[in-house]
């Protein structure tokens, strides 16, 4: 068989430093300095301008976290984390204020965002944001009637994440009118405590596990992101994080609320530079749907996987989960995870309100030396609760790629239904595809279904398109193009087309 | 917490501490086999009994469900227990009688010949730390046979090796060893009556270009408690066909640990688990494909009625070298009662890139369409869903190479469902 020779040979051959973000900014920062304590929780609630009540839940977190232990259940191995070796803080130093518009933003930032393909500064957005001397522009920026405004009008609301602080929002007066609050948690920590207070930590409390007792205590930035009874929000939210200083952790936390006949949609992405240490990145991300709500979270997250010989690279270490509290809830994540060294994330789905739906799209792509252990859970609780779990794994290079996955019906859970796939492929011999899923059934009416896969590019298929002419690189494309389809289908327009292409990158040499 | 902390231990560890510390001096073994022993214990007495913390008893978590442990030697005389089909050499793993006719080529030594030479030591040392059932069954081991089948013997009748216990505890250990181009069946009965704590192991290696068809018939009162463990190796083009029909018991865990390590080698898993009452029964699997062109498919139907509750575990591990393998694991569940529950975790772990590997895992109710065919034909519907589900586990035991036991063993599923229908 030579094609799949060579399809080895091109493995061996993979050069994985391709990673084309991992460019570093040069921009002066403020650091907190390395370690953790409860100073040092204290020092960020303070440059936060927290309430007291914030500090109290941080400092309770805080606490749960020293007595807990490192997980290792995990099909991930790494050398143990100096967690008093990591800057809890970190800020472009230009922004001690608070940048109150894009022109405020130190144009280093600009242009690293820029270089990430973000459309912050090329869209009309721009036009419209107000110089700091100026009225804003925001505020009048447009007559339509948003609430007419087609879906989908390839505008996109963007909050970026820049180590420890948010640096803008875009589109964020429209929102307001809409009613829609989408700003970085701290500042609705501030503006609005007491939705804040009501739902953090509601789907994730801070001892839910270690790294999500660590983010409850230094979590520094994130969105919040909530849309009351019966809004459509007008366009799709996005948030991008990026780690650039050295040494420092990312601890994002996000809050998404989707009241009773809410829609939002919310896209996440990720970068950092290239650099030789592994940093560490423990996010917690916390879904409620109440009534007929419906939030669909997709991720990008292309992280820096570290370089061929396995060196640096992110850790990424996440806890996400989405409570279907209503009746008729509806939660869908879909990830594309082709970057980290490392990650650990199981987005899930508690199905508590009766008819709830969740679901759950992934490609994970592994190459190099990264560890990927994902997957999810579905939690049934509600009658006639659906959830479908569609999962691809691709692993290449000296990859090691697990699909970790629960779905648990319990005893009042009258009809619930799940159907779940994953697959996953394998290129070269090096690489490690596994499957571990967890099927619990406590209730007689309960249909589950579970299927698994795990092969290489089936010879049959590859042989059908070359003889069609199409060369054996492209060819490969074209199946692992197929073999992903029905998740990529399910990501926003705009993220389909980049998802795709990310793939292609973190495959190069092997599939082209 | 750490390893050398100890731990409080509950009413069944200490129980089985307690008897350990009686019974030591007065169970059969070299000096070195007594070490062994007191390893095995060790490991129990300092860690416990695992929880559903340790990954493999996250399902059955033997600290808390084993309530206590019997006292007294619990050897009985299997005579009451017929057959499981015709003409079937048997053979007592208590007193290790060997029948007249048994079939030429098979030796079998009494396993207490074999631990007072200490011939047994390395094999009673756990696989690992969670190898509950090896250790137990090392510390205690008391009863067995040893089993030899020449190279080329092909077996005109099959064995049935039997162990039928009264109340207290039994320990029983059967080595087999299959030679080369044998053809062989082998019948396990774990039957017996009484509160009961049962440890079983057979270590079976099976020669290159043999058949083995293994067939286990678990029949355990409800007041027995049994841990039981199978090890295989096959060899080159060596084929075992192992076949599982769980239908009593209370706590019950049967583990199969098996190795692929001839190329061709081929295993096929057939296991029927009909779960009732308020038992569970927890089949735990881990099956190494270690060297290319291995096969395995391995099909197992449960059904669970009143407030049983069951497992099914299954990993496939094909290594680097394993390539074209082919492996199929299938976990279909009908629940009949809304208070029992099942759980499965059927895990693949691949290295190798050119292979075949997929499993599936269902839990259902009948199939409604079929159900609307029997009655359409005048079946009432009672009848016709107790067919269907018979049908559902039956199906895979009717296909076995030997007419007289699938007979045997569709009868046996017929009892269950009389009483527990």
């Amino acid at each position: 068989m030579p094609a799949v020779q060579e399809t080895i040979e091109q493995v061996r051959t993979l050069d994985v430093d391709q990673y084309k973000y991992g460019f570093q900014t040069d921009i002066e920062s403020e650091k907190a300095p390395k370690g953790l304590s409860e100073d040092i929780i204290r020092l960020i609630s303070q440059k936060k301008g927290e309430p007291e009540w914030m500090l109290q839940w941080r400092l309770e977190a805080y606490k749960r976290w020293l007595s807990m232990e490192e997980p290792d259940w995990a099909r991930v191995s790494y050398p143990k984390i100096d967690f008093q070796d990591i800057h809890y803080y970190a800020a472009p130093k230009s922004f001690k204020e608070g940048p109150k518009s894009l022109d405020e933003v130190d144009p280093e930032i600009l242009k690293t965002y820029e270089k990430l393909g973000i459309p912050l500064k090329e869209q009309e957005i721009l036009a419209g944001v107000r110089r700091a001397d100026e009225p804003s522009q925001l505020n009048g920026d447009s007559d339509d009637d948003i609430s007419e405004a087609p879906y989908g009008k390839g505008r996109v609301a963007v909050d970026a994440v820049f180590d420890s602080v948010s640096v803008a929002t875009t589109f964020k007066n429209e929102l307001k009118k809409a009613g829609v609050i989408f700003m970085p948690i701290s500042e609705a920590i501030r503006e609005h405590p007491e939705l804040v207070k009501k739902y953090i930590g509601s789907v994730v409390p801070q001892g839910d596990n270690y790294y999500a007792a660590l983010n409850s205590a230094v979590f520094t930035d994130g969105s919040f992101v909530f849309v009351p009874k019966g809004v459509r929000c007008p366009m799709e939210l996005s948030t991008y994080f990026r780690i650039n200083e050295q040494n420092t952790g990312q601890f994002e936390r996000t809050l998404i609320i989707a009241e009773e006949g809410a829609y939002v949609s919310y896209l996440e992405g990720c970068t950092a530079p290239q650099r030789d240490e592994n940093q560490l990145h423990a996010a917690v991300v916390e879904l409620i749907a109440m009534d007929d709500a419906e939030i669909k979270y997709s991720t990008v997250q292309n992280w820096y996987p570290g370089d061929k010989e396995g060196k640096g690279g992110i850790y990424n270490f996440v806890t996400k989960r989405g409570d279907c509290r209503g009746a008729r809830s509806h939660i869908s994540w879909t990830q594309v995870e082709t970057g980290s060294a490392i990650t650990w994330k199981y987005p899930s789905c508690i199905l508590r309100g009766d008819d709830s739906r969740g679901e759950f799209y992934s490609i994970a792509v592994s190459n190099g030396h990264q560890q990927i252990d994902s997957g999810t859970k579905m939690i049934h609780i509600g009658k006639n609760t659906t959830s479908r779990i569609i999962s691809k794994g691709i692993s290449a290079g000296n990859s090691q790629n697990t699909y970790r996955g629960q779905v648990s019906v319990l005893r009042k859970a009258g009809d619930a239904r799940n159907f779940t796939q994953c697959d996953s492929l394998l290129i070269g011999n090096e690489c490690g595809a596994h499957t571990v899923p967890y099927i619990e059934a406590k209730n007689a009416s309960a249909r589950l279904e579970h299927e698994a896969t795990t092969s290489k590019i089936s010879e049959d298929q590859l042989f059908y398109v070359m003889q069609r002419g199409i060369p054996e690189e492209e060819a490969i494309a074209l199946i692992v193009n197929g073999f992903v389809k029905d998740v990529i289908q399910e990501l926003p327009m705009e993220f389909a087309v980049e998802a795709q292409k990310l793939i292609g990158i973190s495959l190069e040499g092997s599939v082209g | 917490m750490t390893a050398h902390t100890l731990i409080k231990n509950t009413q069944a560890e200490s129980a089985l501490i307690d008897a350990f510390a009686k019974s030591i001096d007065t169970l059969p073994g070299a000096a070195t086999t007594t070490t062994a022993r007191k390893t095995a214990i060790g490991g129990i007495s300092t860690r416990g009994l695992p929880t559903r913390r340790v990954e493999e008893w996250h399902y059955t978590d033997l600290r808390n469900r084993l309530k206590t442990v019997p006292e007294g030697d619990a050897r009985a005389s299997g005579d009451a227990l017929n057959a499981l089909a015709e003409g079937i050499a048997r053979i007592d793993l208590f007193d290790g009688n060997v029948p007249s006719d048994l079939p030429t080529g098979v030796q079998v030594t009494h396993l207490r010949d074999l631990l007072e030479r200490g011939e047994l030591d390395r094999s009673l040392a756990p696989a690992d730390p969670e190898d509950v059932i090896g250790a137990l069954n090392a510390a205690f081991v008391s009863h067995g046979a040893a089993l030899t089948i020449d190279a080329g013997a092909k077996l005109d009748k099959p064995l049935e090796l039997s162990a039928s216990h009264g109340p207290g505890q039994a320990h029983l250990r059967v080595p087999v060893s299959v030679g080369a181009d044998v053809e062989a069946t082998i019948v396990e009965r774990q039957t017996g009556e009484g509160a009961a704590f049962v440890t079983g192991v057979v270590d079976l290696t099976v020669g290159d270009d043999a058949n083995v068809l293994w067939v286990l018939v678990q029949e355990q009162a409800v007041d027995t408690d049994q841990l039981t463990q199978m090890k295989f190796r096959l060899g080159k083009n060596a084929r075992l066909t192992l076949a599982i029909l769980n239908a009593g018991g209370r706590l019950v865990r049967h583990e199969i640990r098996g190795v692929l390590e001839g190329e061709g080698g081929d295993f096929q898993m057939r296991c029927v688990n009909l779960l009732g009452g308020e038992s569970h029964v927890d089949v735990t699997m881990v099956l190494d494909h270690i060297v290319p062109n291995t096969t395995g498919t391995e099909i197992v139907r449960n059904i669970a009625t009143g407030k049983a509750s069951g497992v099914f575990q299954g990993q496939i591990r094909v290594a680097k070298e394993a390539q074209k393998t082919d492996a199929r694991m299938a976990c279909n569940t009908l629940l009949v009662s809304d208070e029992a529950d099942f759980s499965a975790k059927p895990e693949l772990e691949i290295f190798a890139d050119d292979v075949a590997c997929g499993h599936g895992a269902t839990v259902a109710e009948i199939d409604e369409a079929h159900l609307f065919y029997l009655m359409s034909r005048g079946i009432p519907e009672n009848r016709a869903r107790a067919l269907l589900v018979k049908a559902f586990v039956a199906e895979i035991l009717e296909e076995l190479d030997h007419e007289a036991i699938s007979e045997a063993l569709v009868s046996k599923v017929d009892d269950w469902f009389s009483k527990n229908g």
